[in-house]
């Protein structure tokens, strides 16, 4: 659906919040708590497919998104910041929810840094949501999230990881919580490991990957079934140029998560950077996650 | 046959876990657990026997019976942290009823184990008038409220923790199955 950026707003130095309508002022469909969506930005020689966290409450009149300037920008999040303008229009998805709260949980403790904060907006937005929730962030940007986040004792921000003792406040946890965990890849590995450790079922955390995509070493695939072949590029992911091509591959999240753009590897050995495929299947290689994984060989040969 | 029957693997205690409680309708834990890991804690029934000494944690805790245990076991979860594990060791009633309490607490069946030990007796619904009847031998019962005869069905209700009883000739009527005793 085409959606026009009514408007923008800048949060911190390197995280805008944009507010996209319908033109016509019917209603949304509705955006469950965690739920994001993908927007079609143009680019100079191809449009980026960008999948983003709507922080708005899920009957809004409006999406709400917010956009990290990402430092080796694989295009879209350049464009949001330096040329995207109020009443531009944007294709975007309808929203798509992997990150649901969890039902079963009686109670929710929410981590998250930097940019991960943006699924849990929503989250803080249910209605009775019993929670606690702990942010970390950059000094320079504590007061520009504290304007986001509700004012009590359940919910805290860091501003320096030593504040934050993980190991207490996981063990100190209720039989009756559920872990949820979002940011960037260091920080999760890291909750990840200290809630195994202190004997957390994996059945009880659930962790939101975003921008997965990471450019790496440029390679080629053949498409055995299209009978095609594209060149991936250093900042290009094999879903985008697939896509670019013409193709329309299954993909849902973008990130490596869902599962969804799963393909068979027929030849060659994939470099595994998704979260979705378990270790026996990562060292199996015959299957490939396109959204965000890559090539250890110059070339793959996929079914499709 | 085991189609409708859950299916349990032999006691270990899991090391992923940073404290263990085990819970058993018998007399004594399996040997040695005790003294196993670092922060366990055995419940017993020691039927008339002295009952629970004191609320401290740690170390085994005998119950009067398994009503009092299981009464107890809620509140007791209540307080319990992430990282706990739980096991339940006795017959199929008794360690359902235990997983059912688990799992209200905020337990994942990850986190359960389930153990069935003791003699082989069953409890059983009467589904004509929802009767619960305890420690049946035999797959053939009177229901002691509705005074049907009932035929156990190989059929475990997980959330009930009982076998189904039905009235014993319910397929043809004047046709009664043989009497067998349980051995699973």
């Amino acid at each position: 659906m085409k959606l026009k950026i009514e408007a923008i707003g800048q949060l911190t130095s390197g995280i805008r919040k944009f507010t996209l309508a319908p033109v016509d002022g019917s209603p949304l469909p509705r955006a469950g708590a965690g739920s994001h969506v993908v927007l079609e930005i143009p680019g100079p020689n191809r449009v980026w497919k960008n999948a983003y966290s709507i922080t708005s409450a899920a009957d809004a009149p409006a999406y709400e998104i917010m956009v990290r300037r990402v430092e080796k920008s694989r295009g879209g999040s350049a464009w949001l910041h330096d040329h995207a303008k109020v009443g531009d229009m944007l294709e975007v998805s309808p929203p798509q929810n992997l990150f649901a709260p969890q039902r079963k949980a009686k109670r929710h403790l929410l981590l998250s840094a930097g940019i991960g904060i943006t699924p849990f907006l929503s989250y803080l937005k249910l209605p009775g949501l019993a929670y606690e929730m702990h942010h970390c962030c950059k000094p320079e940007d504590e007061a520009a999230f504290r304007t986001l986040l509700p004012f009590g004792p359940q919910v805290t921000l860091h501003t320096s990881r030593n504040t934050l003792n993980l190991e207490a406040l996981l063990k100190r946890q209720k039989l009756d919580t559920h872990l949820s965990v979002c940011g960037p890849e260091s920080f999760m590995d890291v909750v990840l490991a200290t809630a195994a450790h202190v004997g957390w079922p994996a059945a009880k955390v659930h962790k939101e990957s975003f921008g997965g995509a990471t450019g790496g070493e440029p390679f080629v695939a053949h498409l055995k079934r299209s009978g095609m072949t594209v060149n991936v590029g250093r900042e290009e992911s094999l879903l985008d140029v697939m896509e670019a091509v013409g193709l329309t591959p299954p993909c849902l999240c973008r990130g490596g998560a869902c599962g969804e753009c799963k393909l068979t590897v027929l030849d060659g050995v994939p470099a595994h950077h998704d979260h979705y495929l378990s270790e026996t299947e990562r060292a199996a290689n015959n299957a490939i996650m396109i959204c965000v994984s890559r090539a250890k060989t110059p070339e793959l040969v996929l079914d499709f | 046959m085991s189609k409708n029957r859950p299916v349990y693997e032999p006691f270990a205690l899991e090391p992923s876990g940073r404290a263990h409680l085990v819970v058993t309708s018998l007399d004594a834990p399996p040997e040695g657990i005790e003294d196993s890991f670092d922060n366990i804690e055995v419940w017993t029934v020691k039927h008339n026997g002295p009952g629970v000494p004191v609320l401290a944690a740690g170390g085994v805790r005998p119950f009067r019976s398994t009503t009092e245990l299981l009464a107890q076991l809620g509140h007791r979860l209540g307080r319990e942290t992430a990282g706990l594990r739980f096991y339940a060791i006795g017959s199929e009633a008794f360690i359902w009823d235990a997983y059912n309490i688990g799992v209200a607490a905020g337990l994942h069946s990850s986190e359960i184990s389930l153990h069935r030990a003791g003699p082989f007796v069953r409890r059983v619904y009467c589904s004509h008038c929802r009767t619960m009847i305890e420690d049946v031998p035999a797959n053939i019962v009177t229901c002691p409220s509705c005074e049907a005869a009932l035929f156990v069905r190989d059929h475990f209700s997980r959330r009930l923790a009982a076998f189904m009883g039905v009235k014993v000739d319910a397929e043809v009527p004047g046709e009664i199955p043989a009497a067998e005793v349980f051995t699973s």
